[in-house]
């Protein structure tokens, strides 16, 4: 299919100068040459782009240091939330591995223990789980708790 | 002159670089530069984008939000601006499909340009910006295309990004940026004549 050269050098033009290959620009500057209708179509464009470039939009002084101090705050909020964060994860690391050396030693603890007091191995085993599970229950209250506290900060805050 | 070519990709990229390592530190000194450079040209851009300057001031505040959580995303391969424009789309884009079910997207299927503007009859602010009778024209006959074919027009020719830049900001394919800059010009020149006349 043949493709209308006056349609094809505005599709050029509409890219603009610096969008085009060599060969294109040199197709349009001979299309150009002997095409009157196209080079007021180029006239025109330039004359656009000279008047969309002399508009001016700016940012007010207030707003650019309303966007700076917003910047800041939300930088510093940001960096506790990190070192929260980076707290917690230190603490569930400490946990584990002091539950990973404490629980042999606790479970030989209530081992003992239920032999010294000559109860059944069921009953100082459910001891055990109780007394090893209590300050996980507690500490995930405690998160549970914390958490809601803060989501309900962050809404009044936003508000 | 390839030495000069390589001495300038080599300058840019070092800049990208550095600013990519500031916004991963969060460098509270950086964003303001940054605020500082590109100021202007998004608001401008926005401005254009939204038809709307109180939006466009929130968007403005919103999008370096996004840049401060964001900034370790960042690639510097890229200029720093089309990453800015992309955000600053992305961010305007969802909150106008919050706000009602129409993307900018969207509007490129309507016959007739379709504005942006809040269902009110107030003048638009780039009416109220315009400070001449020439730049009030051209912001008439901007705001009465088609959103799509205005950022187009506006990244391509107002803030000077290359065809795989804008393509790269809208996430359009690059035939479909060309078609987009040849339809918007097309809009766009007829209206301009009709005022001038």
């Amino acid at each position: 299919m043949i493709r209308d050269p006056h349609q094809q050098a505005r599709e050029l033009i509409a890219l603009g100068s610096h969008g085009l290959k060599d060969t294109e620009q040199t197709w349009l500057r001979t299309h150009l040459n002997g095409c009157a209708s196209c080079r007021d179509y180029t006239q025109a464009a330039e004359q656009l782009v000279r008047s969309l470039r002399s508009i001016s939009i700016s940012a007010d002084l207030a707003l650019v240091q309303t966007t700076k101090m917003r910047i800041r705050l939300h930088a510093q909020q940001l960096r506790q939330r990190q070192e929260r964060q980076w707290l917690v994860w230190m603490s569930c690391i400490l946990v584990g591995l002091s539950a990973a050396i404490s629980t042999p030693l606790l479970w030989r603890g209530f081992e003992w223990l239920g032999e010294w007091a000559r109860v059944s191995s069921p009953v100082w085993q459910v001891g055990f789980m109780v007394f090893w599970i209590s300050p996980a229950i507690a500490a995930s209250l405690i998160f549970l708790a914390r958490g809601t506290h803060l989501t309900d900060t962050d809404r009044t805050s936003r508000r | 002159m390839n030495t000069a070519v390589c001495y300038f990709v080599d300058g840019m990229e070092s800049e990208t670089s550095a600013i990519a390592r500031g916004l991963r530190r969060r460098d509270p000194d950086l964003l303001d530069r940054l605020i500082e450079q590109y100021q202007h040209r998004l608001l401008r851009y926005l401005v254009y984008l939204t038809s709307n300057r109180e939006l466009a001031e929130d968007m403005f505040q919103e999008t370096w939000i996004r840049v401060l959580e964001r900034g370790h995303q960042y690639d510097p391969k890229y200029e720093f601006s089309t990453w800015l424009f992309s955000i600053a789309r992305h961010l305007t884009v969802d909150y106008l499909r919050k706000k009602k079910p129409a993307s900018l997207d969207g509007l490129l299927d309507e016959e007739e340009g379709v504005s942006l503007d809040p269902p009110d009859n107030r003048p638009s602010a780039l009416e109220l910006i315009a400070q001449h009778e020439q730049a009030e024209q051209i912001s008439a006959a901007l705001v009465g295309i088609a959103a799509e074919y205005r950022e187009a027009i506006v990244l391509r020719f107002q803030e000077g990004l290359a065809l795989d830049e804008i393509a790269a900001v809208t996430g359009a394919p690059l035939g479909t940026v060309k078609s987009r800059l040849y339809r918007g010009l097309n809009a766009l020149l007829p209206r301009l004549k009709g005022a001038q006349a």
